[in-house]
């Protein structure tokens, strides 16, 4: 019997790249309404391109039916091929213009039977490179399970071991699609981005049994965020997810839940016999992109943050056949030069500095190094500590009310509504607190801002904070944007390097 | 106007001018201050101000102290120095011990990197632990740790052997092949013919977002065997399209004119040990397969041969 092509049955299959959503979706709209003018002009021509164009069918004179030909108040007439579509908007491109006028065309014009889901894609991504603080990133890292048998083996470093899970696309994509569709339907888009050494990866999904267009379309009524991003620095064993949510678009619980799932299965596509991996958290959560990259990425800074900055961008070693002293340390002969956020040899040439002044500013160089500057472009928004120190003694707190506080606390908890914070003690501190003798007390602190580290820079150099009597963690050194500070440091897990 | 731009291309002459004359004059003195027997000569000769016999000395002195670095770093490639932490909570009173590693391919030093370690146990003093680095992840930095510089567990009597001088030639060798990699990977570019995505000059138009991973179509409608361009490619001699390779090296993949596609996997001396060479319609070519193997500096003529 021949399947019946209009019916529709659950199935296994992804959601292909040509199936088309109708242009006036409320997720077409919203995308296509954020990008900018340069950047919808910039999709279209990719979108005409030869290899994109089973993906990203135009709406041309040939698709016209007999019946609805010849209708004058059509505001754009369709074009005849795509060679013409293309030099439409070449021309578009080389003329100035409202950015309205460009989404009308593509939604209304060009593309008015629906704008495929790569289309959607590209121009989602187009946005997150545009903007690249616009979503909020939780950075993980794909650590390797150790299993009883192999972690002998783990510790050799040979001429041919891989310490790093390697990346294929292909198996990659297949074996996440393995995993994800019995639960859902979705979309995937994987792409290299050649401005940045990363790869991101879009997910949209669709709870729905099933991967017609029509199903698609269908409105679901949850006006939840429905797409996720996943990008891999290249060489690095880092992933960041975040979820696509628009502008005051709350995630739901649907949302951060399908989430969740694609992110579970994110370590199972990577793994391969014997060589599984898992998700691990590394306490970082910002907006920025290129602070990711700095705090989380493939290169040299990870674990040189803060004022150990100098190590990595060789201010402090020059090169090793550099014999020249003379020029070294004098900022104030070639300002020009010198890139524009090089705030302190500004204010050294402030002939009003008074020498107290100068000596906070000096301070403060030497703790931040070259970090924290105000436009670095590596701002993080949010730091979080909790203090574990154990309260004064000598403020005469006597010994037999430890235990109260400890008691008390659960109660606090319950109180407080949504979601268990990251800085919530686990079971083996609490127990690790009821061992010890001293009360300590749950006391945290975040700071908050555009660039948090370039703020306590500033408060340094005005002399509010004490440069010297500070902690190492107030000049964003740990690398973390969530962490506990015991005896003036950030705890680590024991036996652990930074940023590998 | 052109007035304007005259004036605007003098002043750039002549910046570039001042830069060119301020090295000369930083190198004259470099070579001046470097003098053998300088120091001598200056507390002999009689000068008018004692103050600038004292200042000529310190040069002298801070000229000698970086030659001598200079000396160490380019001989002996893994060098030592002391730091101060700044931290008032540092551990060990801030006493950090910095190991630079000197990275330098065909005749020229690229890179310096730095692992910085700490003593964090007050009892066993020769305990170390790496407190900040500047290792890039792609560098099995912990695995090396772990087998050089483990760390004593709080319930053990005695210290764990650590074994800092093979830890830093370990991590020498690995930093160093890496970067041998990348460099015979873009000489293989070269030779190819292919340019570099990343060495490409930014074009305005071209946008940021780039190669799309996984858009190969659905094998039910594979309709375009009429496409030109596939065409014109078929018809014109197969040659490499493009060369990529992961980040730490160790895997190229190369994309041939006529969809053939090859993945090889190369060990960290840069030989090439094992390859898969599949055609376009999926079968696997063996025999280009087993010419690949071998070293990475000619794979691109073995593969052509």
């Amino acid at each position: 019997m021949a399947p019946n092509p209009k019916a529709t049955v659950p199935d296994s299959k992804n959601i292909p790249h040509s199936h088309r959503l109708p242009a006036n979706h409320r997720e077409v709209q919203r995308i296509f309404s954020k990008l900018s003018r340069a950047s919808l002009i910039s999709l279209a021509i990719q979108w005409l391109a030869k290899k994109n164009r089973d993906f990203c069918r135009p709406f041309l004179l040939g698709d016209l039916g007999d019946e609805e030909e010849e209708r004058d108040d059509e505001l754009y007439t369709p074009a005849q091929s795509y060679e013409e579509l293309q030099e439409i908007y070449k021309q578009l491109a080389g003329r100035k213009g409202g950015k309205r006028e460009i989404q009308d065309r593509i939604l209304e014009g060009d593309w008015r039977t629906g704008v495929s889901m790569y289309q959607l894609a590209t121009a989602d991504i187009q946005y997150l490179l545009d903007h690249t603080n616009s979503l909020r990133w939780t950075a993980k890292r794909l650590a390797r399970i150790q299993g009883a048998k192999s972690a002998v083996l783990d510790m050799e470093v040979t001429n041919d071991s891989d310490h790093l899970p390697r990346f294929q696309a292909q198996t990659f994509m297949g074996n996440l699609a393995r995993e994800l569709t019995p639960l859902m339907k979705a979309h995937y888009l994987l792409m290299k981005v050649r401005t940045r050494p990363m790869t991101v990866l879009r997910v949209y999904m669709h709870d729905s049994p099933y991967s017609t267009e029509s199903s698609l379309a269908a409105d679901t009524g949850s006006d939840s965020a429905r797409a996720v991003f996943f990008i891999w620095p290249n060489g690095s064993p880092f992933v960041y997810s975040s979820i696509a949510n628009h502008l005051g678009q709350a995630i739901g619980d649907d949302g951060r839940h399908l989430r969740d799932i694609v992110q579970q299965a994110i370590p199972k596509a990577f793994s391969r016999p014997s060589a599984r991996y898992q998700l691990a958290g590394t306490n970082f959560v910002t907006k920025s992109l290129d602070a990711l990259l700095a705090y989380r990425g493939p290169g040299k800074s990870n674990a040189a943050a803060g004022g150990w900055g100098i190590f990595q961008d060789h201010s402090f070693s020059q090169n090793a056949l550099d014999f020249i002293t003379s020029q070294k340390g004098d900022p104030n002969e070639k300002p020009a030069a010198s890139k524009p956020t090089a705030a302190p040899s500004k204010r050294a040439l402030d002939p009003s500095e008074t020498p107290e002044a100068k000596r906070k500013r000096e301070i403060a160089e030497g703790r931040f190094g070259t970090s924290a500057l105000p436009n670095d472009g590596r701002g993080l928004e949010r730091f979080d500590i909790r203090i574990d120190d154990a309260f004064p003694q000598s403020s005469a707190q006597p010994d037999g009310n430890t235990s109260l506080p400890n008691n008390a606390r659960p109660a606090s908890r319950d109180r407080r509504k949504g979601r268990p914070s990251l800085l919530d003690r686990s079971m083996e501190e609490i127990e690790e607190l009821q061992d010890s003798e001293a009360w300590v007390p749950d006391v945290r602190m975040v700071f908050q801002g555009s660039h948090v580290f370039a703020g306590i820079r500033q408060l340094v150099e005005q002399g509010i904070v004490d440069g010297e009597k500070m902690p190492a963690w107030m000049t964003g050194e740990a690398g973390v944007t969530v962490g506990v500070v015991k005896e003036g440091r950030i705890r680590m897990k024991k036996g652990n390097i930074p940023g590998v | 106007m052109s007035a304007m731009e005259t004036l605007d291309n003098e002043i750039g002459d002549l910046q570039a001018k001042i830069a060119i004359l301020q090295a000369h004059r930083a190198n004259l003195s470099t070579i001046l201050l470097s003098q053998p027997h300088l120091p001598a000569r200056l507390e002999q000769r009689p000068v008018q101000h004692e103050g600038h016999r004292r200042k000529a000395a310190k040069l002298v002195e801070k000229q000698s102290k970086r030659n001598l670095e200079n000396v160490y770093r380019a001989c002996a490639g893994v060098t030592a120095f002391k730091v101060k932490d700044p931290d008032p909570y540092a551990v060990d009173d801030g006493n950090v011990l910095g190991v630079r590693i000197e990275v330098a391919i065909s005749g020229r030093f690229i890179e310096t990197y730095n692992v910085l370690f700490n003593r964090p146990d007050a009892q066993y003093k020769m305990m170390l632990k790496i407190h900040k680095h500047t290792i890039p992840p792609c560098i099995p930095l912990q695995a090396l740790a772990n087998k050089w510089l483990p760390m004593t567990r709080k319930d053990v009597e005695t210290a764990t052997e650590q074994n800092l001088v093979k830890f830093g030639r370990s991590l020498r060798k690995e930093l160093v092949s890496w970067h041998m990699r990348l460099e015979a990977i873009t000489k293989l570019r070269s030779e190819a013919g292919v340019e570099d995505e990343a060495a490409r000059p930014e074009e305005a138009e071209e946008p940021a977002a780039g190669r799309v991973l996984n858009a190969f179509m659905s094998s039910d409608d594979e309709s375009d065997e009429d496409d030109e361009e596939l065409q014109r490619r078929r018809n014109s001699p197969v040659k490499i399209m493009e060369l990529e390779a992961d980040a730490a090296g160790r895997e190229i993949t190369l994309t041939w004119t006529n969809g053939r596609v090859g993945i090889m996997k190369v060990t960290k001396d840069g030989e090439v040990e094992k390859a898969v060479v599949k055609d376009e319609d999926g079968t696997r070519d063996a025999a280009l397969g087993r010419k690949a193997i071998g070293r990475i500096e000619g794979l691109v003529q073995r593969l052509a041969a």
